[in-house]
Order: C-alpha cells, then sequence, then structure tokens
C-alpha cells in the first residue's frame, strides 16, 4: 500500500521534472541542459517526496512536541490561571483517586489467595426466617454434603469465633475461627511456619497463629511450634503459624479444629467454602447441592417452609456490604470532578476571551480549524495531566484520611488500599480525559469565532454567545453542587433521626460491660450463675451505683439470638415470626431504663425451683393476644411442650431497638435462674446506672478482677457509645458525603464568584456609562445581584430536578427520611441560593464603584 | 529554504497556498507541474511556489478531500496526476476567500485607522 504510494509519488514527481524538460527543450534548450536546468530547479527530490509524504501520516510527533512547547510557553504566560485550574483539578482528581484507591483494594483487586475465583460459598437455607444469616449449612447437612458433592476439588467447613489470649502479655481478645482439616488447602495458603491441621485434629488442644500475634506477642519465636498458649483459658499447642497479610475469615487472627457434634435439639449452621473444579460451572454445583439436600434424610422438627441453594462468589461475600457505599462515594466524587471540570472549562472561557486576538489572527493567516483545536486541547491536556500529578499527591493524603475516618473494620481488606500501579494509571486516564473533557467546548468556541469580529472590536466587547456559555456552566455547576448537598443533607436528617429516635431503653448514665465465659470453667448453668451473682453484687456494691442487671444481648449489639415459640390454646405462631430471645437478671429493666408496661419484673424468687416465667415486650402481646390480657398467658419455647415447658407471662415491657436496623424488636425475656441456655448465657453484658457515668468504670472493672482476674472486658461503654458504635457506618457515609459536598459548594462558589467578577470586569464600561447616565451605585448593585439570583435560580432548578432523580440510590442509607423530602429539598436550595448571593456580593461591590472616568477613557 | 521560521510564516503560506491552488483548479484539471506554471503566470512571476511546498499542499488537499486525484496522460504523451476541485474544495475555497478578504479589510483598517477614534 505504502509502496504503492510512493512509488506513484515518484513518478509523479519524475513526470514534472520530465515536463520542465521538455518545455525547456521546445525553447530551444539541448534535452541534456534542459534535463539539469529542470533538476536543479525542481530541488532535491528526495526532500520534496518526503515532505509530501509526511501529509499522509496521521499526527506528526514533530507536531505534537511543537504543540506541547506552544501550550507549556501559553500557560506561563497566564500564571493565575493555570494555577487555579491546576490545583482545581488536582484537588478533585485526588479525591477521586483517593476513593478509587479503595475501591480498587476492596473490590477490584483480586482476594489474596491463588486462583480466587473458584472460590465460593455454599448455602443452602430456608428462604423466609426473619433474620438475614449469613450462607451456609446446617450441620448435619454439612456432614453429608462433605461425603457426597463431586463440584467443587475440596470443600471446607469453618465458623467464626472469638477467644482471650492469657498468658502473653495483657489478656487478649481476638478474632480467630474454627475450621476444618481441609480449610488451609482450599484457600491454598499453607503457614509459613510448622503446619495446618489433619482429620485427627479434632479435639480443642492445637492452634494455628496468625502472623501479627507470632510477632507481637511470641516476639517471631521460630520454634514456637509445640510451646502452649491459653486461649479462653484452656492450653492450646501452637502447630503453625500463617504467612503476614493472611486473616480469613473476617480478620481472624488464630484458628482452632473444627469438631461437629451434632445437638438433637438444636442445629448450627456452619460457613462452607469449596474450590470450583476446573471447567465446573456454579450451575452445576446449584443443581448438585439442591438434588443431595433432597435427598438428605429429614428430620421431623426440620424447617418445613421454602429453602434457597446458592453458590455464592467469596468475593461478593467479603465485598458485599461495603459495595453499594463505595457506589455512592464514588459516584459522589465524580461530581466533585465534574464540578471542577466546569470550572476550569469556565476559567478556559474566560482565558479564550482574552486571546481571541491571538486566535483570530491565527486562523485568517490560514491555522486550520482542527490545528487550532488540537493545540488548544493540547493545552487543556497539559492542565490536565499537571492537575493529575498534583492529584496523586492528594490522593495518598485523602487515602489516609479516608480510612482515619472509617470505623473500625468496616472496610474489608483495609491492608489492600493503597496507591498502586492500576490508581495511577487511573488517574492518568482520569486527568487526561477530564482535560480533554473541559477543554473542548472553550476550544470549539475559540476555533468556531470569525476573526473579523474579533479584530474588529479588539477584544473589548462581550461575546454574548461567551457570557451565555459561561453562565450555563455555572448554573450546571451549581446544579450538580445541589445534587450532592442534597445527598448530604439526607443523610445528615437520617442520622439525626437515627440517634434521636425513642429507642425503648434510657442510655442516660449507663454503663454496659460485656464478658465472655471461658467454656473450660464455666462450662456448665450453676457455674454460669454462681459467676454471674458475684459479679451482680460486686457492682452492687459500688457506691455511686443505683441499679445493677445484666442480660444476654444488649441493645446495640451486633449478635444475638432469635427463635420463634409455641403459645397455649393455639396453632403454632405464623412462620416468620422470629424475635429477640433474651436472659436477664433481676433489675435490668430499671438499669437499662427499659419500661415496664405491665405486670412485673423478675426477681430473685423466680428461681430453678419457681414456676417457669417470663416477660414479653408489647408487640408481642399485641401480635398474640390481641386484645386481652397477656399476663397469665403462657408460651413454650419446645415444639412439643410437655407440662413442665410452660412460661407464665409475669410482664409486659417496651419493645426496644436492638440492632443497626434501628427498627424496634418483638422480644421475650427469660430469668438467668431459670435458663438453661449455657451458650448464650456465656456471653453476658453487665449494665450498671451510675450518676457519676463514664467515671464508673474502673470500678466496673476492678468488680471484673475481683470476681475472676483472667477474664478481659470484651467491651466496656456508655449506652451512648454502644449506639455510636452501631451507627458508625452511617456516620461515616455522612461525613465522607458532607466532605464532598462541601468541597463541591465551595468549587460553585468560587465559579460563580469568577464568572461574575469577569461579567463586570467586561461590562465596567457599560456600567460606567450608566452611571455617567444617573444611575446609582445601588442600581448597578441590583443589576449584578439579578444576575446572580438568575444563575442561582437556573442552577437550583435544574439541580431539584436531578436530586428527585438521584438521591434513590442513598434509599437503602437513609432511615425515616425519604429521598426526595421536600424540607431537606427546600433548605439546600436555600442554603445554596445564599451561597451564590454572598459569591456574587464582592463583585456587586466592585461594580458599583467602577469610576466612570478611567473606565470610559480606556 | 530558510531553516528559521516562525510559527505564522509556516501558516501563513500553507494556508495561502492551500487558497491559491483551489482557485488555479477552479478552471479545470491540472497537474502539479501545470498548477506551479499557472501560479506563476497569473502572479506575474511574484510568486514562485517551491515543489517543496506544492506537492505537500496538493497531498494535504487530496487528503482533506478538497481536491481529488486521477492518473491520465497528457498532450504530449507524459503519464501525469491530475488534480480536480470536488464539491467540499468549492466550498472551501469561497469561505477561505471570504475570510481572506475580511483578514485583508481588518488590516487595511488598522493600517490606515478612520479619523475619529473610537473612543
Amino acid at each position: 500500500m505504502t509502496a504503492r504510494r510512493d512509488d506513484d509519488l515518484r513518478a509523479e514527481l519524475e513526470a514534472h521534472v520530465a515536463m520542465a524538460a521538455a518545455e525547456r527543450v521546445a525553447w530551444g534548450e539541448t534535452p541534456e541542459a534542459a534535463e539539469r536546468a529542470a533538476r536543479r530547479e525542481f530541488g532535491n527530490l528526495t526532500h520534496v517526496s518526503e515532505v509530501t509524504r509526511e501529509q499522509h501520516r496521521g499526527v506528526s510527533l514533530e507536531r505534537f512536541v511543537q504543540d506541547i512547547r506552544y501550550g507549556i510557553r501559553s500557560l506561563r504566560r497566564t500564571p493565575t490561571f493555570t494555577v487555579a485550574a491546576v490545583l482545581t483539578l488536582a484537588l478533585a482528581i485526588g479525591a477521586n483517586s483517593a476513593v478509587f484507591s479503595v475501591v480498587n483494594g476492596v473490590l477490584l483487586r483480586p482476594l489474596p489467595f491463588p486462583d480466587p475465583d473458584r472460590l465460593f460459598l455454599v448455602s443452602y437455607l430456608p428462604k423466609d426466617l426473619p433474620w438475614d444469616p449469613p450462607p451456609g449449612l446446617v450441620d448435619r447437612q454439612w456432614l453429608d454434603y462433605r461425603q457426597r458433592q463431586r463440584a467443587f476439588e475440596r470443600v471446607t467447613g469453618y465458623t467464626r469465633r472469638a477467644g482471650t489470649l492469657t498468658g502473653a502479655g495483657d489478656a487478649a481478645r481476638l478474632a480467630g475461627a474454627r475450621v476444618d482439616a481441609n480449610f488451609f488447602g482450599v484457600l491454598r495458603i499453607s503457614p509459613a511456619i510448622g503446619r495446618g491441621f489433619t482429620p485427627d485434629d479434632n479435639g480443642e488442644d492445637v492452634v494455628v497463629l496468625g502472623d501479627r500475634i507470632w510477632r507481637e506477642r511470641f516476639s517471631a519465636d521460630p520454634r514456637i511450634v509445640g510451646r502452649a498458649v491459653h486461649i479462653d483459658g484452656v492450653s492450646h499447642v501452637v502447630v503453625g503459624v500463617m504467612p503476614s497479610g493472611f486473616g480469613f475469615p473476617g480478620s481472624a487472627e488464630f484458628w482452632t479444629p473444627l469438631r461437629v457434634t451434632l445437638n438433637e435439639h438444636n442445629s448450627f449452621i456452619l460457613s462452607v467454602l469449596g474450590r470450583l473444579r476446573e471447567r465446573g460451572s456454579t450451575d452445576e454445583a446449584r443443581q448438585e447441592l439442591e438434588a443431595l439436600a433432597e435427598a438428605m434424610p429429614r428430620d421431623p422438627k426440620d424447617h418445613d417452609g421454602p429453602m434457597e441453594a446458592a453458590i455464592l462468589p467469596l468475593k461478593s461475600m467479603i465485598t458485599g456490604k461495603i459495595a453499594p457505599a463505595l457506589f455512592v462515594f464514588t459516584g459522589a466524587v465524580a461530581f466533585v470532578l465534574l464540578i471542577a471540570c466546569v470550572n476550569v472549562a469556565n476559567l478556559l472561557l474566560i482565558r479564550a476571551a482574552s486571546r481571541r486576538r491571538e486566535m483570530a489572527v491565527r486562523v485568517a493567516l490560514g491555522a486550520g480549524r482542527l490545528r487550532l483545536l488540537r493545540q488548544l486541547l493540547t493545552e487543556s491536556a497539559l492542565v490536565g495531566v499537571a492537575g493529575g500529578v498534583l492529584g496523586i499527591l492528594v490522593a495518598q493524603l485523602g487515602v489516609r484520611a479516608l480510612l482515619a475516618i472509617a470505623p473500625d473494620g468496616r472496610i474489608p481488606r483495609v491492608d489492600e488500599v493503597r496507591v498502586d500501579g492500576t490508581v495511577l494509571a487511573f488517574t492518568l486516564v482520569v486527568s487526561l480525559v477530564t482535560g480533554v473533557a473541559f477543554g473542548v467546548v472553550p476550544a470549539l468556541q475559540s476555533a468556531r469565532q470569525a476573526p473579523q469580529e474579533a479584530m474588529a472590536h479588539g477584544g473589548r466587547t462581550v461575546g454574548t454567545a461567551h457570557g451565555r456559555l459561561r453562565a450555563s456552566l455555572v448554573a450546571i455547576e451549581v446544579a450538580l453542587a445541589l445534587v450532592l448537598l442534597t445527598g448530604a443533607a439526607l443523610m445528615i436528617k437520617s442520622f439525626l433521626r437515627m440517634r434521636g429516635v425513642d429507642k425503648g431503653y434510657d442510655a442516660r448514665h449507663v454503663v454496659a460491660m460485656t464478658v465472655d465465659l471461658p467454656s473450660l470453667r464455666y462450662g456448665d448453668a450453676p457455674r454460669q450463675r454462681a459467676f454471674h451473682d458475684r459479679m451482680l453484687a460486686e457492682l452492687a456494691a459500688i457506691p455511686s451505683v443505683q441499679d445493677v442487671g445484666a442480660v444476654t444481648f444488649k441493645p446495640m449489639s451486633d449478635v444475638g439470638m432469635m427463635g420463634d415459640f409455641v403459645v397455649e390454646g393455639a396453632s403454632p405462631t405464623p412462620h416468620g415470626f422470629g424475635l429477640d430471645k433474651l436472659v436477664v437478671s433481676p433489675g435490668y429493666f430499671p438499669s437499662m431504663g427499659v419500661r415496664l408496661v405491665r405486670g412485673r419484673e423478675f426477681t430473685t424468687a423466680d428461681d430453678a425451683r419457681a414456676e417457669g416465667v417470663i416477660i414479653v415486650s408489647e408487640s408481642v402481646a399485641r401480635r398474640v393476644w390481641p386484645g386481652s390480657d397477656p399476663i397469665g398467658k403462657r408460651v413454650s419455647m419446645e415444639d412439643k411442650p410437655t407440662s413442665r415447658d410452660w412460661l407464665t407471662v409475669v410482664g409486659v415491657a417496651a419493645d426496644v431497638v436492638q440492632d443497626r436496623s434501628m427498627e424496634k424488636h418483638s422480644a421475650m425475656y427469660f430469668p438467668y435462674a431459670q435458663s438453661s441456655w449455657t451458650f448464650v448465657m456465656s456471653h453476658t453484658t453487665y449494665v450498671v446506672r451510675s450518676d457519676i457515668g463514664t467515671s464508673v468504670a474502673p470500678a466496673m472493672r476492678a468488680a471484673l478482677r475481683r470476681a475472676d482476674p483472667d477474664i478481659p472486658a470484651q467491651k466496656l461503654q456508655t449506652m451512648d457509645e454502644a449506639l455510636l458504635d452501631v451507627v458508625a457506618d452511617p456516620l461515616f457515609q455522612t461525613r465522607l458525603l458532607g466532605a464532598f459536598s462541601f468541597i463541591a459548594m465551595l468549587l460553585a462558589a468560587i465559579g460563580t464568584y469568577g464568572v461574575l467578577a469577569y461579567d463586570v470586569a467586561e461590562r465596567s464600561r457599560e456600567i460606567a456609562l450608566r452611571m455617567a447616565l444617573g444611575a446609582q451605585p445601588g442600581t448597578v448593585i441590583a443589576m449584578v445581584m439579578r444576575r446572580t439570583v438568575t444563575l442561582a435560580v437556573a442552577g437550583a432548578t435544574l439541580g431539584v430536578l436531578a436530586s428527585l432523580g438521584l438521591t434513590h440510590v442513598l434509599t437503602k442509607s437513609l432511615y425515616d427520611v425519604k429521598p426526595t423530602d421536600p424540607g431537606t429539598l427546600v433548605s439546600v436550595v436555600a442554603g445554596i441560593v445564599v451561597v451564590a448571593l454572598l459569591a456574587g456580593l464582592v463583585p456587586a461591590r466592585r461594580a458599583s464603584r467602577v469610576r466612570v472616568l478611567t473606565a470610559l477613557s480606556d | 529554504m530558510p531553516k528559521e521560521r516562525g510559527l505564522s510564516r509556516i501558516e501563513l503560506l500553507q494556508g495561502t497556498l492551500d487558497m491559491i491552488v483551489l482557485q488555479t483548479l477552479r478552471w479545470g484539471p491540472r497537474h502539479g507541474y501545470g498548477i506551479a506554471q499557472m501560479i506563476r503566470a497569473n502572479s506575474r512571476d511574484a510568486l514562485q511556489v517551491e515543489t517543496g511546498s506544492l506537492y505537500p499542499a496538493l497531498h494535504r488537499l487530496e487528503k482533506q478531500r478538497l481536491i481529488s486525484a486521477d492518473w491520465t496522460v497528457s498532450g504530449n504523451g507524459q503519464r501525469v496526476r491530475e488534480y480536480t476541485l470536488t464539491a467540499a474544495g468549492r466550498k472551501q475555497l469561497t469561505t477561505q476567500r471570504s475570510r481572506w478578504e475580511q483578514l485583508s479589510s481588518a488590516i487595511a483598517a488598522i493600517l490606515e485607522p478612520p479619523a475619529e477614534s473610537e473612543s
């Protein structure tokens, strides 16, 4: 192709020479002389063919370099513009790169296991449970499934656990997991030291430690294998240490063998993880799971509702909860970038106005529009890239700030969040794209204008098209900022509602201390009760304490026990009516400030020998015994109760908000002295109401030490702090969105100011003329402010429309606030109009001070 | 030709040459040599187009589809590449001419300002 074109070109040029020579011959020269002269006249044929050939190349590199040089020179001539534009972009691009770093670390980067895309969670659970269990299999099904499944190379079962490490520094509460022998093999991560588990390790006596514990608690002892450590007071032999960076599931720091012992009354749900066979599909795996589950022998007591079989990517489970929030952040920060682009586009337009003469001359001299366009785009791309380079610095700081305000443990894979090559590439692309995006409109404008007009007016009059374009850009900017502000305002309102809502308990002066009793020394109900009694007595003896109580799961905790029940004389409770089952001590209701609506509290007389009693919450009473007095009615927790299993309702308490859903729950309360649920009673929160508030904490710790020096307080906090724990996510989202919308508003205000200030400067002659003709400064101010209001109202209208369309993405994050909450919209609009007016005030005042003579003689 | 050239001068030559070439082709198809001869004759020998400028201009205009090219045989038996003005080229010529006229009048206005100043 090119070779043919070269030959063609050669032939064309030779023909030129031949014709020139032929003409000379016709004029009487000898053919030889004519040929020589024609060649001389033609010049260097090779050179000519080269420069001609160049026309066929795309964009010549040389010209590109020339454009860049020219661009840099021209940017240096307007340093104020360049600095303002680069800083604006650096801020916005940096913010985007910071958020992208998080998205990249959390969502995009593969999990830190070999071949992670073949790891799936196996789940077969009832569809209609009243709560949302994590995916998994019930223990008896697991034993069956593990033997018979073929879809996965290997499967492993595990449950999360926590444990108290003692005997190596201060007692520490650690996250851990019980895992079977296949666990490390399925993940394909081997211990750095020692070994994992074998099928023979089914006792409680061996442990694999995490890297951090090994370094911090055992000073990285290379001969740690074989040493004993104490977890929950039980001696475990260390068999291995995992490599640094491994902390699955959750942020596990130690692993013990999983022991599945079937319990006649209860079944437990295990997480099941499998590594899919090569070329296996999740559909096949799911069908196999359904077929196997169908064939499993069913216990008549088993749940008989519809079941759901699912094979879920492991990654979606790890990142699932944070993904929607990240989506919102990404959107918000992209808005900030858009606003920054609009701002810089406006700066460029203003700059273009002052370069109209330069452009006009170049157009008149024959520079093609495309050439000018390319030149202008090169300039804006340069600004974009400079913004991006600075933006990387901003991103570094931004990532640090983001992680600092993120609630602990809420961002999964947090140690994988950093500014890396992917983030750098992202930043480069974003800066180039933004550079072109904000440059294209001004560039088209400049390249399109007629040279004559520009030359004739010498850049003095207002280009009305320019002015309109600038004004609409500012309106867009205001609209974008308004959308973000609306989002932030909705989040704030929702957060305040969340905090302010009646939670059914009275948090004032309440301090709660949570402990976990190790099963070795507190394995049965009598020993647990003895510890509780001791603790309650110790706490009651603290001088400033008014009320003392204990509960298995305090309000605002993330764990709990739910279940159903049987009502005497009625058909079984409707499916899906699950409620919180809480075991409490006498004194719990006054100490937590939970109102007793009817009947009585538990007393010390409600012990193991007395009649079984229960307190229900209001909504249970309403639902189960509508219109009649619940006191004296009987319920049972057993599916087929015998006469001893019936519990008599002695009181009705207010419904209480129990978890982050912020919904009031139905609940049943059981007295400690009558409960045999040792597995929930080992987790207890002692509640103290004291008029000295938090200051009572040291005395509570001392009480715990006296009761058992080896048990750490897992948590010691006021109920207000417990609430903050639970609302940490919304608080984080609110803060972040607030920060983004603040930046957005600032940029929009600067943009508004810039355009108005430029308008005033451009119109100073007109203003001076008006004043010379008798206009008062007030009239002039009014004129500028009218324009400000027009801009703000146009932007706000657009913004309100956009908000109505966009804020629904927040629906899930909002509590008791509609995404289209009119009050919020009205106040945001009012706010942004006020900000716009403030931005317009300075240029307006300047306009009113225009010196008539100076402006007119200019 | 001299190596040291300002940016605007290249473009002056380039842009203007393009216009002149288009103008020349208005009277019918012509090969490179013919175009050079015609420019020279029509400018009364004032403009001598370098081949190093002419052929790049022709190929550039061809690439922009303002002119088209075909191989034919000239009157004296020489195989030549002949250029023809396209419809787009005709349009471009009109706008370039009007722009040129605007520029000349603008420059004229600057060189000979009207008696009364604007302000």
